[in-house]
């Protein structure tokens, strides 16, 4: 038995985007215009193994190559450059009751997944308790799967698919179907299967998930691998990307122009600035201003808002005491932020320049730069209040 | 192409039950059930019978409707893997998708499921040629053995044929449907290959064992020989003309499994 359970090796998989159209006559006008359609390259020159025993999350924004990967690692796919080589069994959860007729009874079905698993018959028979209890479906085990409900459904695959016992378990989000008590059932099988020693390797949109399964997490983004590693310096980096290619989205600017912010910096401990993640307790941000003319009693202001648009905390010059009589050319503000009682994780910016009444607004910029908190102490929850015991 | 037989035979349990499958499926839902591949050759029968004794349509031949009703039968089993096969890969996109499994196990089951069908009817087609008196026993019955060989390596060459080939083109369908219809008239299914080598004598360059380049001459001769103790080859033909009919079977078998394995690297990019 080697140490590497699966091995990918510079794998590169490329689709022909007019090749789906497939009808004879297009491609006959296609061979007789040359025409070769354009290409996309859904993986581009990926590199990982996996170790025996260990579980690797597999994360990446929607149409980042990481169901193809797993499509190739399972064998369903070819690459079109590049080799795998898996040692063991491998048994795929691509999608949960993926061969399933719907008119044949859901015991017929287990029995048919199970060949098609490559499980011997009596095995299967043997087995075939286990699978109904767990999948808690007694019942309408003799029903035709075509009269399950999709919950049903998912839960007869799942409870089939972990039968099979291999030594490599590929997972493609399937945690995202099924009820709480069912997502639990699921996890505890995973972690059983941890306990065996199998490898593992799993597609998830759930962080909070990946990372407490994975021993190491792969970051494929645009199908090249990003980063693997630490689960959650990985998950975080990966956080703060999606932060940024959210920010050209939900970023909004806006305002009377009379004065306009004209930049904002980030500050390490130094001084210099450090692009706009940070790691430490306090945050400085330098906000550049200018205005054309005089601009009486003007007020700067931020917000800083989670993952989830909800703002968090804000506050501006006024509220906090820094009275600025009158603004006129160029200069910075220097805003300085304690944020060691927030929870690790990314959050968003925002910041305005606006007359002290708030009837006027010179310049706002809604969502403007993403941070990530990095903090080493951990906590439950969104934020640290200050506790205190006492025990007599 | 040994590859691809180990494998089959290494999963014969999923052969077993995907055929098992394509059967129940075909009459899942219908109150008569099995009893339909029963029925349906038993209703053929009938309806030519009486069909063929309106039109006093005997091609002079002894024993017509019993010479009709077998190539009708064995005929069925060829048509019914060209147009079963079709589906056999394109129909299970979400297995082929997502699982993985030696691909050539869906059209072989396919052509399996059919030759199951067509033994069932195959034995009421015994029951009745002997029920007519028309059935002969005789070291001639051996040649079923050899038309049945040949006629299921045919079957499974044309399922992966057929069902790879839908893959890439979809038009497969319709010219398969054209391409059956046509292959039935050219092949002595409602005459005999008296009359093929009656139209070929007119053209004096080509062998009149080039009748037999259709493997389904061969089959249907065999069948005959074996089941109605008809001669099995035209007076005057050289016997060895046979082999080019098995000749024909074993390319399209060879070229049916070549198709499936060069086909199914693509296969997960294009369903």
């Amino acid at each position: 038995m080697t140490e590497t359970a699966i091995e990918v090796n510079g794998i590169t998989k490329t689709f022909r985007l007019s090749a789906s159209a497939g009808s004879l006559k297009t491609r006959l006008i296609d061979l007789i215009k040359k025409n070769r359609g354009d290409t996309f390259t859904a993986l581009d020159n990926v590199t990982f193994s996996v170790k025996r025993g260990e579980t690797l999350g597999l994360i990446g924004a929607n149409g980042a190559g990481k169901s193809t990967l797993l499509s190739i690692i399972a064998g369903t796919m070819y690459p079109t450059r590049g080799t795998v080589k898996c040692s063991g069994s491998i048994s795929s959860l691509l999608e949960l009751g993926a061969g399933f007729h719907p008119d044949l009874t859901g015991r017929e079905n287990v029995l048919l997944y199970g060949a098609i698993m490559g499980i011997p018959r009596e095995t299967m028979l043997k087995k075939f308790d286990n699978i109904v209890d767990f999948s808690g479906l007694e019942k309408f085990i003799d029903q035709p799967v075509r009269f399950y409900s999709s919950g049903m459904y998912v839960r007869l695959g799942f409870a089939v698919a972990v039968q099979v016992d291999p030594d490599i378990l590929l997972i493609d989000e399937v945690l995202a179907v099924g009820d709480s008590d069912f997502q639990r059932k699921c996890l505890d099988k995973m972690n059983e299967f941890r306990r065996k020693g199998k490898s593992m390797l799993i597609i998830s949109h759930d962080m909070h998930t990946i990372k407490s399964i994975s021993d190491r997490i792969a970051y494929l983004d645009h199908g090249r691998l990003k980063g693997i590693g630490d689960p959650d310096s990985i998950a975080a980096r990966y956080g703060a990307d999606s932060l940024y290619g959210k920010t050209a989205s939900i970023r909004r600017e806006w305002g009377t122009g009379e004065a306009r912010l004209t930049g904002i910096k980030i500050l390490g401990e130094d001084g210099a600035g450090c692009g706009t993640a940070t790691r430490g307790r306090v945050l400085a941000v330098r906000i550049s201003w200018e205005a054309a003319n005089r601009i009486d009693t003007p007020t700067f202001g931020f917000s800083i808002s989670d993952d989830s648009g909800r703002t968090i905390f804000g506050s501006n010059t006024e509220i906090d005491g820094a009275d600025i009589p009158f603004i006129q050319g160029q200069g910075t503000v220097t805003l300085y932020v304690d944020t060691s009682s927030l929870a690790s994780g990314n959050y968003m910016l925002s910041f305005s320049l606006h007359s002290r009444d708030h009837k006027i607004n010179y310049h706002r910029l809604d969502n403007h730069t993403p941070v990530c908190l990095d903090d080493e102490t951990h906590f439950d929850g969104i934020c640290r209040l200050p506790t205190k015991w006492e025990i007599r | 192409m040994q590859e691809a037989i180990k494998k089959i035979i290494q999963r014969r349990e999923l052969v077993c039950i995907l055929v098992e499958r394509n059967l129940k499926i075909r009459y899942k839902n219908s109150v008569l059930g099995f009893l339909w591949s029963l029925l349906t050759p038993l209703a053929m029968i009938l309806i030519y019978a009486v069909f063929a004794k309106i039109l006093k349509f005997n091609n002079g031949q002894p024993d017509y409707l019993q010479f009709l009703v077998t190539g009708i039968v064995v005929w069925q089993f060829t048509s019914g893997c060209l147009n079963d096969s079709i589906n056999a890969i394109v129909g299970n996109t979400n297995l082929v998708k997502k699982v993985s499994f030696p691909r050539i196990i869906l059209p072989v089951s396919t052509a399996l499921a059919d030759a199951v069908n067509f033994l069932l009817t195959f034995i009421i087609l015994v029951i009745y040629l002997a029920f007519t008196g028309t059935l002969s026993i005789s070291a001639n019955t051996l040649w079923i053995f050899a038309a049945a060989a040949m006629h299921l390596v045919l079957g499974i060459g044309l399922s992966c044929l057929c069902s790879v080939s839908n893959v890439f083109f979809r038009d497969t369908q319709h010219i398969v449907g054209l391409g059956s219809m046509a292959w039935f008239f050219l092949s002595p299914v409602f005459y005999g290959t008296e009359l093929q080598t009656g139209v070929l004598s007119g053209i004096n360059f080509l062998p009149q064992g080039i009748i037999y380049l259709n493997p389904m001459t061969g089959i249907l001769s065999a069948y005959r020989a074996g089941l109605m103790g008809l001669s099995a080859f035209p007076a005057g033909m050289n016997p060895s003309w046979m082999l080019l009919s098995a000749g024909v079977c074993a390319v399209v078998f060879l070229l049916g499994m070549f198709a499936v394995r060069s086909g199914d690297k693509y296969f997960g990019d294009i369903l």
